[in-house]
């Protein structure tokens, strides 16, 4: 079985390598079906992998070589493949091998064609490397790989200049590739202090080791651990107050946003709470912090993601979102809700953003939703794909989202944390009606985009086979929910309901359902016959906030970005060069004058030095005397 | 073989001298030829180095003035084995892609003499001759700034030698005063390290010591506030004397910590963590700061140099085998990453005789070779796992959370602040449009520099996958020196915070 995990795990890095070669030249249409059929092989491993343990419930291992062997620090380059690693390898490998399919069509004009696939490949290497690696530092490799991959990406179109923010909220591809790199990099010194406390308490990374040996270790610590931890996954997953870079990462290509910030990178951070699993459930007091921030940021995005006009940013809110469900469920204990939520969320959140990369190019890469309309004539399949999407996202029976966003409901209920469960199924109804608020403004209603000049067209056939098996799953997954139960709580902790609770599930389901069909209906009340704009609604107080992202992004820049900046000037002029250095010159300036002065004792006059002899010898003998007397 | 470490210091002083009989036209292979023999044999010496011995090997003695115990003691441990090659190999790749048409005979015989000092100073066990190699290394950078460098290069270099010129003299002092206390107790003189190591000395006495050796090397290194000088030298200097000065004369400062301030003094080091420490964080985050203020692409590398020397010194001083192990590779690391980074900016600079980088902008698209190498070298240079920049670091910072996690948090921003500075670098100079009509038609590099650039490359992503060649023998070294630093400490507190590691401790049961 160790042949499959490194065919899993190589095929994606000699994928990246082989159209690196070619990075620099003219597109060449092999580069895009040899990377894609690179990952499909990948794909299938996993695959084989998943099967593999499902028969023989059987972890792989695999180590390679030494990587740091210092002292006590002894890492290797160590690989398992166990129930969630599987799972999340089969959805990674699954997206990344569908996105690059999809990408031979979105990228087929952009002139670094190659070099695009080398970065995409890269990421995936990277991100098997993430949930493959058996040790904490083997997944800070992934962890700070899919980092620069994500710079790498959303920055790929680097030579489009710096837009003022009313133009361009995320101001430049560059600029959101710095911004997200270095908001990553905050976090990642938590997880890094994390790595720190556990090699110093335990004298291994691997995890194993670590979760073996947490009955030992204080809860103090413990609490630290699991703290620095979840700050490193706060990063990743864009968790509030690190949250901004994601709707800013939508400058990249659009099925980057699909693969990357939207079905795999960003679930990292769950990931992580999912794999540290023995950790978090010590320490429940930190569990809950995390399901709180979760649920806040639930919220918070959703608000954001109501009046937005941006095809992708909407999407990008709801993703942060829907992380925010993962958080919670993660938080309360119920780690294999979690790790479904995430699988499914990858299905349909891929297939929500490949169907926005269709309109986009029928629109000529217009974002403004309020410039589309009416495109269901042009585009049916899109519009069918991106309804399935919808649907699932808002939640609605029988699609995947549903059973995975209503367990989640059941468990804030059945933890007794009811404002978790109240505002996660607020923020249902809100995802039903911004998804659909999407899909009204730009299948439905009036044809905006006339006025543009624009001729919209269906996407490539290739393209949307390439979604199909998103769609199917958007629908199906969620029939699977028992076998995903059986397989996976054979590792992760079981979540048993409490039998209160298993008398009210069909309760549950009618009033989930009922929020998200009532925000459902009132996007179509609203915008399925076309766009009515209230400009008394929009110069509103509340309106202005959400759609400036409650002003975050300013407040962050003013707060932070610019003193940095003023800080540093006033630390290289005023402090380096007129305190630091000058003092140094200063020395050697005073050193310079003395020596002046004092030339000029010899300066060769018979007649000087008889007068400083004289004024020297009547010194000495003054102290001779004062001596003498003194005595 | 028994003679490698002397073949390495005198084969370029000869080739040298030889240089001056060389005609004009062929002197640039002749420096290549020279250069490169040399690096092969520090090659032969890694290759013939026992990695599992963790004491001084292919050691040399001549008796040079015996009644005051000098001596030509020459030897090499895992800790210095690595600097000396990397030296060797920054030399080499220094005068592949050297620009300079000025007096370029010159200019190589002047670094070939360099190398013998830099060389010298890494395998000297006699400290005397170690003082010697030490200051004579201060003539030709002096030379090489003072004679090839921009407007304000007599500044400078002036600046540039009086200033370290200082601190070594206090250093000397330390060493005679040190020479006479061994002669004191013993009742014979011996400059010979080994023979100083055995010395254990009173608290207050080491303290003085250590001071007079921090001193000079603390300048050298540049620690926080003696680094002024180094601004100016980069900013003055050649492409190649700012390569060799980042790569290596920095790397001596360090260096002389692991060599002379731990095991001499060990419980004044101990003693002084948190002084040292605080200067540390100063470096990581305020030059960080200046950095990230600067509009000078080279000046943002030669602050970066500072802020990731702070990082070098915080894990010399954890007291661990992590800590200085990580240091140690660091040294190599940044030697290799901010040589790279260096030539790098003198590759902009011949062709557009500007390092502003606001003359810049959209360079990845006219550039696209050298936008990737510089990228790949920003990344090492922020410390991203699997190239040569994350391993030390890691190490170093791992190794000071065992000696105080705090002050390690504040340490750990180096991987935040770095990446602000170096990020916009980038973004300044290479993303964006093309604003600037010159920019349009640049060059992409060059056989000579991508001649020079690639070997770098291959090392730092070789090293930040497979650092094990390397890290095995320092970690033999650095576990026999934390152990020994541990049996010769006095005081408590010495002994509760130099921490042997576990590995070792079950070996001696």
């Amino acid at each position: 079985m160790q042949s499959y995990l490194y065919i899993a795990l190589f095929a994606p890095l000699v994928s990246s390598l082989f159209a690196a070669i070619f990075a620099q030249q003219k597109k060449i249409q092999l580069v895009g079906i040899i990377t894609s059929i690179l990952i499909a092989l990948s794909f299938f491993a996993s695959v084989e992998l998943l099967v593999y343990l499902m028969q023989t419930n059987k972890i792989v291992h695999a180590t390679l070589f030494d990587w740091i062997v210092i002292g006590d620090m002894n890492v290797k380059f160590g690989f398992t493949v166990d129930h969630v690693t599987a799972v999340m390898m089969v959805v990674v490998t699954l997206v990344s091998a569908l996105v690059h399919i999809y990408s031979n069509y979105y990228m087929e004009h952009d002139k670094s064609f190659n070099r695009f696939f080398s970065y995409l490949s890269a990421f995936v290497f990277s991100m098997l490397v993430l949930v493959m690696s058996d040790s904490f530092l083997g997944l800070f490799i992934g962890w700070e790989g899919v980092g620069v991959c994500s710079w790498l990406l959303i920055g790929f179109w680097y030579y489009k200049k710096d837009e003022t923010r009313d133009v361009n909220p995320s101001i430049s591809p560059s600029w959101a590739a710095n911004e997200a790199f270095i908001m990553n990099r905050i976090a990642d010194l938590g997880l890094l202090i994390g790595i720190f406390l556990i090699f110093w308490n335990v004298g291994s990374l691997k995890y194993n080791d670590f979760f073996a040996a947490i009955p030992n270790l204080n809860h103090g610590l413990l609490v630290a651990i699991g703290i620095a931890l979840f700050i490193g996954a706060m990063g990743k997953s864009a968790q509030f107050p690190l949250h901004t870079w994601l709707a800013d990462a939508m400058e990249g290509p659009t099925p980057v946003s699909a693969l990357i910030h939207a079905a795999t990178m960003v679930t990292a951070g769950v990931y992580l709470v999912i794999r540290a699993n023995p950790l978090y459930s010590q320490i429940p007091g930190v569990g809950y912090f995390i399901a709180v921030l979760g649920t806040f940021v639930a919220i918070f995005a959703a608000s954001m993601a109501l009046v937005n006009r941006d095809l992708k940013r909407v999407i990008a809110y709801s993703t942060l979102s829907q992380l925010g469900y993962m958080f919670a469920a993660a938080g309360l204990g119920a780690y294999w809700v979690a790790l479904f939520h995430l699988a499914a969320h990858a299905f349909f959140k891929a297939l929500l953003f490949l169907s926005a990369g269709n309109v986009m190019h029928a629109m000529h890469d217009e974002l403004d939703m309020f410039k589309m309309g009416g495109l269901k004539k042009y585009m049916a399949k899109t519009y069918l794909m991106m309804g399935i999407a919808s649907l699932a996202l808002s939640g609605i029976y029988p699609f995947a989202g549903f059973f995975s966003k209503d367990t989640i409901l059941e468990v804030a209920f059945n933890e007794e944390t009811y404002g978790i469960w109240f505002v996660l199924w607020f923020t249902a109804g809100l995802t039903a009606f911004y998804s659909f608020r999407q899909v009204f403004l730009v299948f439905h209603g009036d044809e905006r985009f006339h006025e543009l000049g624009i001729h919209p067209h269906e996407a490539k056939p290739y393209a949307l086979w390439a979604m199909a098996p998103l769609a199917v799953l958007a629908v199906i997954a969620g029939f699977f929910k028992e076998e995903f139960v059986e397989f996976i709580t054979k590792f992760l902790p079981p979540y048993e309901m409490s039998e209160h609770t298993e008398h009210l599930v069909w309760f549950f389901i009618i009033v989930t359902m009922g929020i998200a069909l009532t925000g459902i209906f009132i996007a179509y009340k609203k915008y399925a016959n076309g766009l009515r704009r209230d400009p008394k609604v929009e110069n509103s107080f509340l309106y202005k906030l959400l759609f400036n992202q409650y002003y975050i992004p300013i407040f962050y820049e003013k707060a932070f970005a610019k003193p940095y900046k003023e800080l540093s000037d006033i630390a290289w002029k005023e402090i380096d060069q007129e305190i630091v250095d000058a003092t140094v010159d200063g020395i050697a300036k005073a050193v310079e004058v003395t020596g002046d002065v004092s030339r000029r004792a010899q300066n060769g006059n018979l007649s000087t030095y008889l007068k400083w002899m004289a004024f020297g010898l009547i010194f000495i003998s003054l102290i001779a005397l004062i001596s003498v007397v003194v005595k | 073989m028994s003679h490698i470490l002397s073949i390495l210091i005198f084969f370029p002083l000869v080739a040298g001298l030889l240089g001056f009989l060389i005609n004009q036209k062929s002197i640039r292979v002749y420096g290549i030829a020279v250069a490169t023999i040399e690096f092969l044999l520090s090659l032969w010496l890694w290759f013939g180095f026992d990695g599992s011995n963790p004491g001084m090997q292919f050691q040399e003695f001549i008796p040079l003035i015996p009644s005051f115990g000098i001596n030509y003691y020459l030897g090499v441990d895992g800790i210095s084995l690595f600097i000396i090659v990397m030296t060797t190999l920054m030399t080499l790749l220094g005068i592949v892609g050297l620009s300079v048409k000025k007096d370029l005979k010159n200019m190589i015989i002047t670094l070939l003499f360099l190398e013998v000092a830099m060389v010298g100073v890494f395998v000297a066990l006699d400290v005397i001759l170690f003082y010697i190699f030490w200051e004579f290394s201060l003539v030709p950078m002096l030379y090489i700034i003072g004679a090839w460098g921009g407007d304000k290069r007599l500044y400078a270099a002036i600046k540039f030698f009086i200033y370290t010129f200082a601190g070594s003299l206090v250093m000397l002092v330390g060493i005679l005063f040190m020479g006479y206390l061994y002669y004191k107790t013993t009742g014979h003189w011996s400059f010979a390290l080994t023979d100083w190591y055995k010395m254990v000395l009173p608290l207050d006495l080491q303290k003085w010591l250590f001071i007079a050796f921090f001193l000079g090397f603390a300048i050298k290194v540049p620690m926080f506030p003696f680094h002024t000088w180094l601004p100016y030298a980069h900013g003055q200097a050649p492409t190649v004397g700012s390569v060799i000065l980042a790569a290596v004369l920095l790397k001596m400062g360090t260096y002389g910590f692991v060599r002379f301030s731990l095991p001499l003094f060990p419980d004044a080091a101990v003693a002084y963590i948190t002084p040292i420490a605080i200067i540390a964080l100063i470096m990581i985050i305020y030059t960080a700061m200046v950095a990230y203020a600067q509009k000078d692409m080279k000046q943002v590398i030669a602050y970066s140099s500072i802020s990731h020397m702070g990082v070098i010194i915080l894990g010399t001083f954890a007291m661990n085998v992590e800590g200085i192990g990580g240091s140690i590779f660091l040294m190599l690391s940044h030697g290799i990453v901010s040589g790279a980074l260096f030539m790098l900016v003198g590759v902009i600079y011949d062709r557009r005789h500007t390092k502003l980088m606001s003359e810049f902008g959209g360079l990845a698209s006219v550039m696209p070779t050298y936008a990737t190498i510089f990228g790949i070298m920003t990344m090492a240079s922020v410390g991203l796992p699997l190239t040569i920049g994350f391993i030390g670091e890691y190490l170093s910072l791992a190794g000071f959370f065992k000696v105080s996690p705090i002050l390690t948090v504040i340490g750990g921003t180096s991987i935040i602040v770095g990446a602000v500075y170096m990020l916009s670098v980038l973004k300044k100079s290479f993303f964006g449009p093309i604003t600037k009509e010159e920019n349009k038609h640049l060059s992409d590099l060059d056989l000579k520099e991508k001649f020079a650039l690639i070997p770098l490359v291959a090392i730092v992503i070789w090293l930040g996958i497979y650092p094990k060649p390397i890290l095995e023998p320092i970690n033999t070294s650095t576990k026999a020196l934390v152990a020994f630093m541990h049996k010769k400490a006095q005081t408590k507190e010495a002994k509760a915070t130099i921490h042997v590691s576990k590995a070792l401790k079950e070996i001696k049961k």
